[in-house]
C-alpha cells in the first residue's frame, strides 16, 4: 500500500510507513469503540442534556477518524498529469471538515443548552425496570459514563504519539478530543449526580461546559485547517511553533557552497512538504543543473516529509524570506 | 484547564458527599415526594374511558384505581381535579398539580412540559397500534417520578 504513497515515485521510510499502518489500525479500533460508546450511551440517556451532549460529542467523534481514514486513503494515489501535486491535501480538506463539523455542532449545543438553562427547564429522570427492581436511571447514566471514559482516554494517548511523526493534523486534532474524552465524561457525570440532587441547573451548566469545549475544538481546528490550505508557514501537528524543518531546509541551502544566501517557501500539504527554495549564486555561472538537482537530491535527504522540490536561482530573495534570511557567513 | 478539571472534580466529589448524607437519592427541586406523603396528593384527572373516566361524582377507571392504591402506600389524602389535558398540563408545570392521569401513552405531544413514568401497560388501540401508558408528573420531580415508577411497575401487568 505504502508503494505508492509517494509523489517522486519513492515509498515512504519503512519507520514512517509503519506508523501510519499503527495510525490506521488505531482509527479503526476508535471507530468499533465508538460504536459500542454511542450505542451504550443513547440506551441510557433520558432526558439529561448534559447526557444528550456528551453523546452527541461521541457521535461527532466519528467525524475525525473518517476524516483520517479517507485523506490517508487519498494520498495514497501517485501524481499524475491531471494531478501534478498529487493528493496530499485530502488531510487537509478532511481537517477543515472535522473542524467545521466540531464547530457547528459545539455552537448549537452551547445554545441548546444555554436555552434549557434560561426556560428552567428541570430534567426528568425517572425509574428503569432491570432484574426485576425499579432503578433510578441516574446511576445507570453515571455508570455509563465512567465506563465510555475510558477507551478514547487510552487511544488518544497512543494515537498522540504518533501524530508528530507523520506529521498528520487530523490525526493530533483526534487524538487531542480522545485525550480529553474523559472531561465530557466527568461533566456529564456532574450533571446527572446533579439532577439527583435537586439541582436541575446542574445539568445544563454541564451541558454548556462539554459543548464550550466542542466549540473550543473546533475553532482551534478550523484555524489551523484553513491556515494549512492557504498554505501558511508550515507548523508543528500542536500549531503551536513554526516546524524545526523550515529551519533545517534554509540551513542546508545556505550551507551550499556555490551559494550566497538562500530561502524556501514551504507549502504544508497535510502530511507532506512542498518546498520552494531559492537560491542567490556566489556567481552567475554556478547553478548548473547538476549542482541544483544535487541541492534537490540533498533536501529530499533531508526529511521524508520533503516530497517535492523546486529550486530557483534568482539575484534576490522574495521579499518574504528576505526579512529572516540572513547571508551565508563562510 | 487544570482548574476547570479540578473544580469539577471538587463538585464530583461534594455532590457524591452530599448524596451519601441525604438519604433521599435522587431529591425533588419542589420537594414534591416529601409534601404529599401523609398529604394531599392533587392529582389531575381528563377524561379517557377505560382509563379515567368523571361521569361519576368522583372520578373512575383503571388509573384512577391505580392511584388511589398508590395514594395508599403514601399515607395521602387524594384531591381530583378534572379538566381537558391542557389545562390540566398548565397547572402541572405551574405546581398547582403533582401528578395527572388520562390515557395518556408515552407517545404524549405533551413530552416537553410534563415528566412522564415509565409506561406501566400496553394496550392496543382501535387502529391495531401498540399504545404504552404512562402518567404524567411535573418536571425534574425525579424522586416522587422514581416512587410512583417504583409503584406501577410493582403492579406490572395488570391492566
Amino acid at each position: 500500500m505504502a508503494a505508492h504513497h509517494n509523489i517522486e515515485n519513492e515509498p515512504l521510510p519503512e519507520e514512517v510507513a509503519a506508523d501510519l499502518r499503527r495510525a490506521v489500525r488505531l482509527e479503526w479500533a476508535t471507530i468499533v469503540c465508538l460504536v459500542l460508546i454511542v450505542g451504550l450511551v443513547y440506551a441510557v440517556m433520558g432526558n439529561s442534556q448534559a447526557m444528550k451532549t456528551a453523546w452527541i460529542e461521541d457521535m461527532l467523534s466519528f467525524v475525525p477518524p473518517i476524516a483520517f481514514l479517507i485523506g490517508v486513503h487519498m494520498t495514497r494515489r501517485p501524481a499524475t498529469a491531471e494531478r501534478p501535486y498529487g493528493y496530499h491535501r485530502a488531510i487537509g480538506i478532511a481537517h477543515v471538515v472535522a473542524a467545521t463539523a466540531l464547530l457547528v455542532m459545539g455552537g448549537y449545543l452551547v445554545v441548546d443548552s444555554a436555552l434549557k438553562l434560561i426556560t428552567v427547564d428541570h430534567p426528568t429522570i425517572g425509574g428503569i425496570q432491570l432484574f426485576g427492581t425499579t432503578l433510578w436511571l441516574g446511576w445507570l447514566m453515571m455508570a455509563a459514563m465512567v465506563v465510555t471514559a475510558i477507551p478514547p482516554v487510552i487511544l488518544g494517548r497512543m494515537k498522540l504519539k504518533l501524530a508528530p511523526p507523520l506529521h498528520n493534523k487530523v490525526l493530533y486534532a483526534d487524538a487531542d478530543m480522545n485525550k480529553a474524552d474523559w472531561m465530557t465524561s466527568l461533566a456529564a457525570t456532574v450533571g446527572v449526580a446533579g439532577i439527583g440532587l435537586g439541582w436541575w441547573w446542574a445539568d445544563s451548566a454541564a451541558a454548556i461546559v462539554i459543548a464550550t469545549s466542542i466549540l473550543k475544538d473546533g475553532i482551534t481546528n478550523l484555524k489551523a485547517a484553513v491556515a494549512g490550505l492557504i498554505d501558511a508557514r508550515p507548523t508543528s501537528v500542536d500549531n503551536k511553533d513554526p516546524h524545526p524543518l523550515l529551519g533545517d531546509i534554509d540551513a542546508y541551502l545556505r550551507g551550499l557552497d556555490w551559494v550566497h544566501t538562500a530561502g524556501a517557501r514551504v507549502r504544508d500539504e497535510g502530511q507532506v512538504f512542498h518546498v520552494e527554495g531559492f537560491v542567490v549564486p556566489r556567481a552567475a555561472e554556478l547553478p548548473t543543473p547538476d549542482r541544483i538537482q544535487a541541492a534537490q537530491r540533498g533536501l529530499f535527504d533531508l526529511d521524508w516529509k520533503v516530497r517535492d522540490v523546486t529550486i530557483t536561482p534568482v539575484r534576490r530573495l522574495p521579499s518574504v524570506l528576505e526579512a529572516h534570511a540572513g547571508p551565508s557567513r563562510h | 484547564m487544570k482548574r476547570l478539571v479540578s473544580a469539577l472534580l471538587v463538585g464530583l466529589g461534594v455532590i457524591l458527599a452530599s448524596a451519601g448524607c441525604a438519604g433521599l437519592y435522587p431529591a425533588d427541586p419542589h420537594g414534591t415526594l416529601s409534601e404529599v406523603t401523609g398529604g394531599v396528593l392533587r392529582v389531575g384527572v381528563s377524561h379517557n374511558e377505560p382509563f379515567v373516566s368523571v361521569r361519576g361524582p368522583v372520578p373512575s377507571g383503571r388509573e384512577v384505581e391505580l392511584v388511589e392504591d398508590y395514594a395508599r402506600t403514601l399515607d395521602a389524602e387524594i384531591a381530583w381535579t378534572a379538566d381537558g389535558e391542557e389545562e390540566l398540563v398548565d397547572q402541572l408545570e405551574h405546581g398547582q398539580l403533582d401528578l395527572m392521569i388520562g390515557g395518556l401513552t408515552n407517545r404524549t405531544p405533551w413530552e416537553q412540559k410534563v415528566g412522564l413514568t415509565r409506561p406501566y401497560t400496553e394496550t392496543t388501540d382501535e387502529f391495531g397500534q401498540q399504545e404504552k401508558h404512562v402518567m404524567a408528573v411535573r418536571k425534574g420531580e425525579n424522586a416522587f417520578l422514581l416512587d410512583l415508577d417504583e409503584f406501577l411497575q410493582s403492579q406490572g401487568g395488570q391492566s
